[in-house]
């Protein structure tokens, strides 16, 4: 069995199912637990219900913090609009899902998918650059920096396969497979978890505050 | 426009203005800093050995996380939104303040314990130590208000104050509360008072306050419409507190009463995170509120007792009888009713948002409503109500010694805020707050006016509407007459 082979094959596959099995443990584990009842008289009887829009409206942070957090907030989302596209758009990304589920849907020309990857990356490096100008902001962990390690690594690998730079084009290509199954299977295991967490975050603060009447 | 004000006031109440009965705020905030000085030797010593205080501040952890504060403590990507907004950190540019730093050991905690990972966790992290809780002393104390602006940031919601506040309630358990706070939780647990602040200290004060305010105080009625909460700043130290409830209460002609069995709006159960006290400290006045059958429990300018009582999660507060306001809220219900009518205040003027009841608990309208009843020109601060920065001295952090830089520093962005405001005096209604706006106030020899709501009402209150200057009798009566 060849490197490429391996990737293709046990790695990923293996990968996957790490994610998923991952995933749902860690998704469950906590979900299930039971929640704290706030006995206390909400300030209007349907204000409660007001709180789930914390949800969407923290997709953007109020006017009161933007010196605070324009950059932050715009390299972000430039990266996660980007990956997405990339892991989502490209013609080989596809037919792998297609492999796996058989769903398929139309391509974004090639070179649109090395921009919106150039793109994805240079944001990652300007997000890993503010966070090492400033450390005390941060507060960085050694696992920030392993996983914006593992987050790199399929964006850089795939790059330099598509772009036939580096070793020999099969050899780039099962290290790139090798690196997002590196991601899939660290994935519950990390911060990366946040893909679905911010949603339940996000209501509960809002749910507690519009019991008080505040929206947040 | 201060003369003829002069004229408006009572005869008893210039008298009392010449000769004073209770000391300034000024001498109030300088007792009680002697006072709180004596706190740390009264603090009890730990009594469980080390084992058993790691192994309590761990289950009361494992207790107390519901599925709410898990997900909170799974979000953080360390994203440092949170850091900028913590005044603490902006005070100091140190990053041991930044909030997200004031769960990580409640964090490691559910990692090894809790989490449905535990099993992972347990392989690559090391076990919590005893030490590790007297190392988060400061960041779960000294250095967070729980004021919840960082949840205000936090691209994920995550509301670290109520984090930091099961911390406390570890640190309880763990025998690390900070002396001061420990000493006056032994108080309220052994005794039921704070400071000394016992029943008979509230009929001396209600006795003085008759006798030589000539103001009459509803003490221990058996039925009252409304029921009036005091808190050991006015018993020890500031009477004019209770005294200027007392008038506002007897102009309004409210049924009213103060309870000797519930009167104390102080919690320290909950600033120490003692979930038991608070509870203890809660019940008797639930009690006597439904014993006296009141409609209205007003909860004096103690800002935490608005969340001990209001807020408290494990009271049915839709079931009582009664409901409960804080007093800023009843004197701006008063004010939007047309039932309180006052003197114009002179000058431009803005108010401090206490953080327990702004962003964490709601009561924003009503003290403006109450500064627009006095036609006062009302200027907002650049981040107000719920963007509100905190004094520096909430959740008890007036009371440490060991906070006091935090807090001096902290506070400096509190002037900034009111400079930048132009107003030439702040009203804030939370005696913690008022007493760090003092510190502040004589400390960096700044020169705004700090009023307190009640206080400031008292003293704008219109006696007799025919006794006022022409000009001032017809707003007056327009006012009313707006009103039906």
């Amino acid at each position: 069995m060849s490197l490429l082979e391996f990737a293709r094959g046990p790695a990923i596959h293996a990968a996957l199912i790490i994610m998923a099995a991952g995933i749902a443990l860690r998704l469950i584990g906590v979900l299930v637990l039971t929640r704290g009842a706030d006995l206390s008289r909400p300030r209007d009887a349907f204000g409660n219900f007001k709180g789930y829009r914390t949800v969407f409206s923290r997709a953007w942070p109020s006017g009161e913090f933007t010196t605070t957090t324009r950059y932050q907030t715009v390299v972000a989302y430039l990266f996660h609009i980007a990956t997405l596209l990339v892991v989502l758009g490209i013609v080989p990304h596809i037919e792998f899902i297609t492999s796996l589920t058989g769903l398929s849907w139309p391509a974004l020309p090639n070179f649109l998918g090395v921009a919106l990857g150039t793109l994805a990356l240079a944001s990652l490096l300007a997000l890993i650059g503010r966070r090492l100008a400033k450390p005390a902001v941060y507060n960085s962990t050694l696992g920030d920096y392993v996983t914006w390690v593992i987050v790199a690594l399929p964006l850089l690998t795939g790059l330099m396969a598509f772009a036939h730079v580096g070793p020999r084009y099969e050899t780039m290509l099962a290290l790139h497979i090798l690196s997002s199954a590196l991601l899939f299977a660290y994935m519950p295991f990390s911060k990366l978890m946040h893909a679905f967490w911010f949603i339940f975050s996000r209501a509960q603060s809002g749910l507690a505050y519009a019991h008080k009447g505040v929206r947040i | 426009m201060s003369i003829a004000n002069a004229t408006t006031t009572a005869p008893a109440a210039a008298t009392a203005a010449a000769t004073p009965i209770f000391p300034s705020f000024e001498q109030v905030y300088q007792g009680l800093a002697g006072q709180i000085g004596m706190l740390r030797q009264m603090a009890p010593k730990p009594t469980k050995t080390d084992e058993k205080r790691l192994q309590g501040a761990i289950d009361t952890l494992i207790e107390e996380t519901n599925a709410d504060e898990a997900v909170w403590l799974e979000s953080c990507i360390h994203c440092g939104q949170c850091t900028n907004a913590c005044h603490y950190f902006q005070a100091t540019g140190e990053a041991k303040y930044a909030p997200m730093r004031k769960m990580d050991l409640y964090r490691r905690v559910y990692q090894l314990e809790i989490s449905p990972m535990r099993w992972w966790h347990r392989l690559i992290m090391k076990p919590v130590k005893l030490q590790d809780f007297a190392d988060a002393s400061e960041l779960i104390y000294d250095s967070c208000s729980e004021c919840g602006r960082c949840t205000m940031v936090c691209p994920m919601g995550i509301d670290t104050a109520s984090l930091v506040h099961h911390m406390r309630s570890a640190m309880v358990a763990a025998e690390l509360v900070p002396p001061e706070l420990a000493a006056l939780r032994m108080e309220q647990k052994q005794m039921g008072t704070v400071f000394g602040s016992s029943p008979e200290a509230l009929k001396k004060l209600v006795e003085t306050i008759r006798e030589q305010a000539g103001v009459e105080i509803p003490l221990d009625k058996d039925q009252a419409e409304v029921m009036v909460l005091s808190s050991a700043v006015d018993l020890v130290a500031n009477g004019n507190g209770l005294l200027a409830t007392a008038k506002i209460m007897n102009h309004l002609g409210i049924d009213w009463t103060l309870r000797s069995d519930g009167f104390e709006s102080a919690n320290f159960g909950l600033l120490s995170g003692d979930m038991s006290l608070w509870k203890q400290q809660a019940d008797p006045i639930i009690a006597a509120a439904q014993k006296v059958g009141a409609k209205t429990l007003v909860i004096a300018e103690c800002g935490h007792a608005y969340p001990a009582l209001r807020w408290n999660p494990m009271v049915s507060g839709g079931e009582l009888p009664f409901e409960m306001m804080y007093m800023s809220e009843f004197l701006g219900k008063q004010a939007k009713a047309g039932k309180l009518h006052l003197t114009p205040f002179e000058g431009k003027v803005t108010f401090h948002d206490p953080c327990k009841t702004g962003r964490r608990g709601g009561a924003f309208d009503e003290p403006r409503a109450v500064l627009a009843e006095m036609d006062a020109d009302l200027v907002e601060m650049p981040a107000n109500k719920e963007y509100n920065w905190c004094c520096g001295g909430g959740a008890g952090i007036f009371l440490l010694e060991d906070a006091t830089r935090l807090r001096d520093e902290s506070f400096k962005i509190k002037m900034r805020e009111v400079n930048e405001s132009g107003a030439e005096s702040v009203v804030v209604s939370c005696a913690s707050c008022r007493l760090n706006f003092e510190s502040g106030r004589q400390k960096n020899h700044w020169d705004k006016k700090v009023h307190s709501l009640v206080e400031l009402v008292a003293d704008h209150l219109i006696d007799d509407p025919a006794s006022l200057p022409s000009s001032n009798r017809q707003a007056a009566g327009e006012a009313q007459g707006a009103r039906p």
